[in-house]
């Protein structure tokens, strides 16, 4: 895998995710950050942090994403969400327009 | 949101306590101004997209949505009055490029400002119904720096002078040009409009009305139409280059308009180079530039068709009444198919194959060949000059198309039935002249004729070949039963079949002794066969192969006419005879006699008799002898009657009586045929209907039906209402 194809998701706890850009591009936040134009610092160091995300919701975050990827692609799963997630879940992803 | 629940506790922590700080508004706003202001630097490589993108949404989820949008507004209108300013110090070349700088700067800053507010520009805008971030970035560069008073005018002007120059032959920077007004199109179709493609509109039309001017008074109308069309491609060019495309529809009717449609009538009419000029010069190349240029004016084409309608009337009328060219009636023809060829031509390569085109050279054609009354006795002509020597030696498919073209001018005669008659003439001739070349044609015509005007016109004609083709079987069987005959003169004899054939004065001549011993004998051979039938000799009509020995001994074999036969067959018992003497022996009538005379005496090379005295014209008082200085290189000498090519004025008259004649019944059968499914029509329709019935074949007189209708009543098929004397009843 190519570090240019790869970006990496810093959690609040400082855990890393790294993870395809295709992937991450899910998240309409995500893809605004590595394409706006002029370089943020972001798309400079290919890592983005958050400070507002735990690792464990980044984690379930990460795996929503490839999910999507094979759901879109016409594979459907389910995906199971704990419900104690659930609500830091939505914000989160109200967060990242995902 | 009760506190009782447990899960409520977690979402408490995951807010943010910041909100309870009062100058967190203030705080988070001055980040993101700071980033505004970094980004319009060109410093943005520092900032952290997430923390700016966590700060607008965690403003605009605190509720101070209005005041970042305010902020943002406040900070770009700073930038864009800087931007202005600078924009509106550069000097001279560079304005243009500075603008586009800085809006192309603008619009990056736009982007990446409207990438980090997008949560605002998610949710808090549209709920409050303010200008999304992208929109209001555009609006605020319109209003603050597109109208700025120094810049307004200063980019139109230069946009326009920029135009002009490159109109003027210079080369700009189409570039630049092509952002700038894709800059305009951004902000909105009416910018577009209202700061350029007016003003712009406005100017060209100027331009081209002065220049347009200039080059009427100068040029030829082929060379101003060239600079048209080269100004016209040129603006279609300027548009693809780089202005909206849907100017492109605008300037050229601009283009179109002052150079074209202002000057129509002028350019037609031009003198020495209008269009009837490129008519008759066959300028294919500025006719289709014509075409091709007026099409796109209203009204242009039907003023070229107009004009060349009533070129090819006017030439037309010339060329059918002129009495030179009516002296020979294969050339007057001929004429007529390269007029025609020339305008299919002309409308082939040049107009597009319009059919509008064709139907106004169909019609003009039809207009002028009917102007002359002799019209179908000339292509009657043409084609017998054709199928008399003309197609010798030429191939198949040339034949076909001279005959197509001919039946062209055919479909253009009105009076169908005038050409019957002579085409039944001329046919009759050669087919018992044995004149005619190929049989092949000869059918192919008449297939022809069949498929234009149904069995009926060609029945007859068709019987005419019958007859030729069953009297080589009767001749045949004659000799077979004659067998003595082989050795004397040999007969052939045509049986034609009265009615199918030209009828013919049978004016009978006195046969010579050996002749009419031999048509007794046919006589008898051919009654004892086919009973109930009645011959009868038609000898102006045949031809005769004779040996003759002249003065010194030479021999020739002469290929005459029969009356030229019996004349020379008298000179076989006496040297010399007085006209008066071959007429009262031969009982020919007398013009063909002077004819046949004529011929034989005072045509060079073949002047088998001498006449006393030696004038132009055969006289009553002549008198005739042997030439027994005749000599000719060929053994065979055709003599040749001087055939009286075109009718003369009698015999034309009398063609045109017979015509007449004809008609009476057609019409006469047209009108029962009518009202006998009608039962019952008022005047007027039923001309019109007769008109109608008999188009194909003749162009019916309304006076001649009239007359036809009344002697229709007379003989009861027909009746007048009682009460409407315009109503016709019929009467069964």
């Amino acid at each position: 895998m190519r570090k240019e194809d790869t970006v990496k998701l810093i959690s609040a706890e400082g855990f890393e995710f790294v993870v395809d850009k295709e992937a991450a591009m899910v998240s309409q936040t995500i893809h605004n950050m590595l394409t706006s134009p002029g370089s943020f610092a972001e798309r400079q160091h290919g890592e983005v942090t958050f400070p507002e995300i735990s690792t464990t919701i980044l984690e379930k975050i990460c795996q929503y994403f490839y999910w999507h990827l094979q759901f879109a692609s016409g594979k459907e799963t389910e995906f199971p969400i704990e419900p104690e997630l659930t609500l830091e879940l939505m914000m989160a992803a109200n967060y990242l327009h995902t | 949101m009760s506190n009782q629940r447990k899960r409520n506790f977690q979402i408490e922590a995951f807010k943010h306590r910041v909100v309870i700080d009062p100058k967190y508004a203030d705080k988070t706003w001055k980040i993101l101004e700071h980033a505004i202001h970094e980004i319009y630097n060109h410093n943005a490589s520092g900032l952290s997209f997430e923390e700016l993108y966590r700060n607008a949404y965690n403003m605009v989820l605190h509720k101070f949505g209005e005041k970042l949008y305010s902020g943002l507004v406040a900070t770009m209108t700073g930038h864009l009055k800087e931007i202005a300013k600078s924009v509106e110090a550069a000097q001279g070349g560079s304005f243009l490029e500075e603008l586009n700088r800085k809006w192309n700067d603008h619009n990056k800053a736009l982007q990446m400002i409207r990438d980090i507010l997008m949560y605002m520009d998610r949710t808090y805008i549209p709920s409050t119904q303010k200008t999304p971030v992208h929109e209001l970035g555009l609006n605020l560069w319109r209003e603050i720096v597109i109208y700025s008073n120094q810049i307004r005018n200063r980019l139109l002007n230069t946009l326009l002078e920029l135009v002009h120059s490159e109109r003027t032959g210079d080369v700009i920077d189409r570039g630049i040009m092509r952002n700038i007004t894709k800059m305009l199109v951004d902000l909105g179709p009416s910018v577009y409009v209202h700061e350029f493609e007016l003003h712009f509109l406005h100017v060209s039309a100027e331009f081209y009305r002065v220049e347009s001017q200039k080059f009427i008074e100068c040029c030829d109308c082929g060379d101003y139409l060239k600079k048209a069309e080269r100004r016209l491609n040129e603006e279609i060019d300027r548009v693809s280059h780089y202005l909206d495309p849907r100017t492109e529809k605008k300037i050229t009717n601009v283009v179109e308009k002052e150079m074209i449609e202002n000057h129509m009538l002028r350019l037609i009419h031009m003198e020495n180079s209008g269009l009837v000029h490129m008519f008759s010069d066959d300028k294919y190349d500025d006719l289709g530039r014509m075409y091709n240029l007026f099409r796109r004016v209203p009204d242009g084409l039907s003023k070229i068709r107009e004009v060349m309608t009533e070129h090819i009337k006017e030439t037309g009328k010339q060329l059918v009444n002129d009495p030179e060219r009516l002296k020979d009636p294969v050339e007057f023809v001929q004429r007529l198919l390269d007029e025609k060829d020339k305008y299919d031509k002309i409308i082939n390569f040049a107009f597009n194959n319009d059919k509008s085109f064709q139907n106004a050279l169909n019609s003009s054609f039809e207009y002028f060949i009917n102007l002359n009354p002799r019209s179908p006795e000339f292509i009657s002509l043409f084609v017998d000059d054709k199928l008399r020597k003309g197609l010798k030696g030429v191939s198949e498919d040339d034949v076909e198309v001279t005959l197509d073209k001919v039946m062209m001018l055919f479909r253009y005669l009105q009076e169908k039935d005038v050409f019957e008659k002579y085409y039944k003439q001329h046919l009759a001739k050669r087919l018992l002249s044995g004149k005619t070349v190929s049989d092949d044609a000869e059918r192919s015509l008449i297939v022809k004729l069949k498929t234009e005007c149904g069995y009926q016109f060609t029945s007859k004609l068709e019987g005419m070949f019958t007859d030729m083709k069953t009297s080589q079987d009767t001749m045949q069987g004659f000799y077979a039963s004659h067998p003595e005959l082989v050795d004397g003169p040999t007969l052939t004899v045509q049986v034609l079949t009265t009615g199918s054939w030209p009828t013919q004065s049978s004016v009978t001549c006195n046969l010579p002794a050996e002749m009419s011993a031999l048509c007794e004998k046919f006589r008898s051979y051919y009654l004892g066969t086919h009973t109930g039938r009645r011959l009868s000799w038609q000898t102006n009509m045949g031809t005769a192969d004779l040996k003759a020995t002249f003065g010194k001994g030479q021999k020739h074999e002469l290929n005459v006419s029969t009356y030229q036969m019996c004349v020379l067959m008298l000179f076989n018992n006496a040297d010399r005879l007085s006209y008066k003497e071959i007429e009262q022996a031969t009982e020919i009538p007398a013009s063909d006699l002077k004819r046949c005379l004529q011929s034989l005496a005072l045509v060079k090379g073949r002047n088998v008799l001498r006449k006393e005295p030696m004038s132009k014209d055969v006289g009553e008082d002549d008198a005739f002898f042997v030439n027994d200085k005749f000599s000719s290189k060929l053994y065979k000498v055709k003599i040749g009657t001087v055939v009286a090519q075109k009718e003369s004025e009698p015999e034309k008259q009398e063609t045109r009586q017979r015509v007449e004649e004809d008609r009476k019944p057609q019409i006469e059968a047209a009108i029962v045929r009518i009202m006998k499914s009608r039962k019952q029509l008022d005047h007027n329709n039923l001309i019109a209907e007769v008109t109608k019935q008999l188009q194909s074949r003749f162009l019916a007189n309304p006076t001649e039906v009239k007359k036809r209708i009344e002697s229709l009543i007379e003989r009861d098929f027909l009746e007048r209402d009682e009460n409407d004397r315009k109503l016709y009843r019929y009467l069964a």
